[in-house]
């Protein structure tokens, strides 16, 4: 018998359904398998694949110690505990252990956030270090996490807090070294991409892992010297008490390189507990980004102006009458009475306007600040010496401070604001820069630009940087740069030599500013300042110090406020830096 | 020895090479069938997949001891770490201040030099 499939039998009816069936399989699993091929191949890269960032670790901050180097700032994991409260089985035993390991780093009133059943989270104790973590974590408490933060610790507590600046809650640097260099601290986080299994743990298998190491910040290491800025905190802080200053900066520089060693204001903060701060200007570092008009410190710049353009020196006469006219105002002395033919030397120990203001008309014609002199005294202020510039130095928030030109509009640089400007005031510089442009006149005419960074803490150790070459060499001539350091040591070795250890050789300038209050300078609120070197011997100036005391509605001199603190520090520097006295 | 007569000549040589053939062709009374093939192959394919998720498994093994060594790494740079700090807080300007033996220093009466 011969079988066949009958047209329009059921048979053939079944076989056209599993044939239309099986082609509805194929072209599905064509399009599921060919044409979403990238599609779900994504979906289960996705589901089976985890990408890990691997946190770089933010750069430590070392300072010197003498030759050797101290950590200032380091890096520690700290946990934070928190509880679910819903998953909470035994919350008595949670409070006991917790009130043993953790003791103060819990939360008030902790445990009765375990009984908030409407939250699935509640921090109940913070900062806390690894072995209490772990403590903890062996009484196996259900229904409780941690939660590893690292966290800026601070080995010498505030020392220094203004030069280091801090760390906000994002990770962000803030203020001094942290802020400036937050980039090249925070270093680059890598990344693992790679195949997990349940528990998330990668594993090795799969063609597409990925992965990118982190690249840590980088360790810098600072040019300041921790003794000395300790020794800096504690002299300024003694000075204003005696003082009762209200705010006090010191700044202390090699004038040969350009290093700062120590710099230090007060008020400061503990960088550890920075959101404990309630006035926020303590974070302010005042060496760097206060300008203020500097005063009679700056008399031994107008001094180097003349003597390096050959139509002054310290030995030279004058005829001071107290009271100069310049245009249409009269520049007083504050101290009277050193009247008739006297030398500069004079002028400069008993700071009198008068002797400035003509050196800066002898730059001119001898009789007027001409056009010609404020040039010059321009390009000795502000191009040589740097009064009204960034220095440059490796901190947040320097402010540049200003100096007049000459070609400003409005005649702003005029005669009578370049008498102003002859004994330091018309202008704003910031104590860095002051101290800067004075190492220059006192260490040979060398300006360098002044650095916190040393060099860097590398895997084999301290890798310094290379030796500073000035920025600007010869700024001021030999010549000059000798007889402006005789000229400061002769004035303050008659006045206050002293109080200096004998056999070394010191010297300095006051400065006694008014501050401007309402638009004008008032006789009620004046800066005191002090700005001065000292070494073995006046071919070796081994430092350069600062000194600011302020106050509102506080009325402070340079030799009777600033001056002690500088004398304080400068005796102690003769002695750390092993300064051999001569003869 | 048997011998047989046939219309081809037969080198002495060969006769010789031939003469310790046994004589007696045993037949294994085991048959095997097309489904017993088939059910070697599919054990012999079996134990090869079997080999190859050890062998994968190994790799998998060696990711997790891989990752146990890693977390000891980490925990043992922690603990460095931890020393590290807790060696700079001993070591501090204001910890040293505050010891025993800089509490008993005094300053010198007079200081004398080395003349260089």
């Amino acid at each position: 018998m011969k079988l066949e499939l009958l047209k329009g039998s059921r048979t053939r009816i079944l076989a056209a359904v599993i044939l239309a069936i099986v082609a509805i399989f194929v072209v599905r699993l064509f399009y599921l398998q060919v044409i979403k091929h990238d599609y779900y191949v994504g979906l289960a890269k996705a589901e089976q694949e985890s990408r890990f960032v691997i946190p770089a670790s933010r750069g430590e901050i070392y300072a010197k110690s003498g030759p050797d180097t101290v950590p200032m700032v380091m890096n520690e994991t700290v946990y934070t505990v928190f509880a679910d409260p819903v998953t909470i089985k035994d919350k008595a035993k949670v409070v006991e252990t917790l009130r043993q390991i953790a003791g103060g780093n819990v939360r008030k009133n902790f445990d009765a956030l375990l009984d908030k059943k409407d939250s699935r989270y509640q921090v109940l104790a913070t900062k806390l270090t690894r072995m209490q973590a772990d403590k903890i974590k062996d009484v196996d408490l259900s229904g409780i996490g941690f939660q590893a933060i690292s966290q800026r610790v601070y080995p010498e507590g505030a020392l220094g807090a203004q030069i280091l600046g801090f760390v906000d809650t994002t990770g962000k640097g803030q203020y001094g070294l942290e802020g400036y260099n937050n980039e090249a601290l925070k270093g680059v986080d890598g990344y693992l991409k790679a195949v997990t299994d349940v528990n998330n743990v990668p594993l090795t298998i799969g063609n597409d892992n990925i992965s990118q190491p982190a690249q840590n910040g980088k360790n810098i290491v600072l040019s300041i010297d921790r003794n000395v800025q300790s020794h800096v905190e504690s002299a300024l802080a003694a000075g204003m008490q005696r003082d009762g200053a209200k705010k006090g900066s010191v700044l202390v520089m090699d004038p040969n390189n350009g290093k700062v060693l120590a710099m230090a204001n007060l008020p400061t903060y503990d960088p550890a507990n920075y959101n404990q701060v309630e006035d926020v200007a303590a974070f302010n570092n005042d060496t760097i980004s206060a300008p203020y008009e500097p005063g009679s410190d700056v008399k031994t710049y107008t001094l180097a102006a003349g003597i390096d353009k050959g139509v002054a020196k310290a030995s030279d006469t004058f005829n001071n009458t107290d009271h100069i006219k310049v245009d249409d105002i009269t520049v007083s002395n504050a101290t009277l009475g050193h009247t008739g033919n006297i030398t500069f030397q004079t002028a400069l120990l008993y700071s009198l306007n008068t002797g400035f203001v003509t050196i800066a008309e002898r730059l001119g014609d001898g009789t007027n600040i001409t056009k010609s002199a404020r040039d010059v005294m321009y390009d000795y202020f502000h191009n040589r010496l740097g009064l009204g510039d960034l220095t440059g130095i490796e901190l947040a928030n320097e402010a540049s401070g200003t100096v007049i030109s000459p070609d400003a509009p409005d005649g702003q640089g005029n005669a009578v604001r370049y008498s102003n400007m002859a004994f330091g005031q018309g202008l704003d510089a910031t104590l860095i820069q002051v101290a800067s442009g004075f190492s220059a006149l006192v260490n040979g005419g060398n300006y360098y630009k002044p650095t916190v960074i040393d060099g860097y803490m590398t895997d084999e150790g301290f890798k310094q940087n290379i030796p500073p070459v000035p920025l600007r060499a010869n700024v001021v001539a030999k010549t000059t740069s000798d007889q402006v350091k005789e000229a400061t040591h002769d004035a303050r070795a008659i006045s206050f030599g002293h109080t200096d250890k004998s056999g070394y050789y010191v010297g300095g300038k006051t400065g006694t500013s008014q501050v401007i209050v309402n638009g004008q300078y008032s006789d009620n609120e004046t800066i005191g300042t002090y700005l001065g070197y000292g070494g073995g011997s006046e071919d070796a100036p081994r430092y350069v110090i600062m000194v600011q005391v302020s106050g509102e509605g506080q009325k402070l001199g340079g030799a009777q406020d600033a001056l002690p603190i500088f004398t304080d520090i400068s005796n102690w520097m003769l002695d750390y830096l092993k300064i051999q006295p001569k003869g | 020895m048997s011998h047989s007569q046939n219309n081809y000549y037969t080198s002495r040589r060969q006769q010789n090479w031939s003469r310790n053939q046994n004589t007696t062709r045993f037949v294994s009374s085991v048959k095997l069938g097309p489904v017993a093939h088939t059910v070697l192959v599919a054990l012999m394919i079996t134990v090869l997949g079997l080999i190859y998720l050890t062998q994968a498994t190994r790799t998998t093994g060696y990711d997790y001891e891989s990752q146990k060594i890693d977390s000891q790494i980490a925990d043992l740079n922690n603990q460095k770490s931890d020393l590290q700090i807790e060696n700079a807080r001993l070591t501090a300007l204001s910890t040293v201040k505050s010891s025993t033996v800089a509490r008993e220093m005094t300053t010198p009466a007079s200081t004398e030099y080395v003349q260089q």
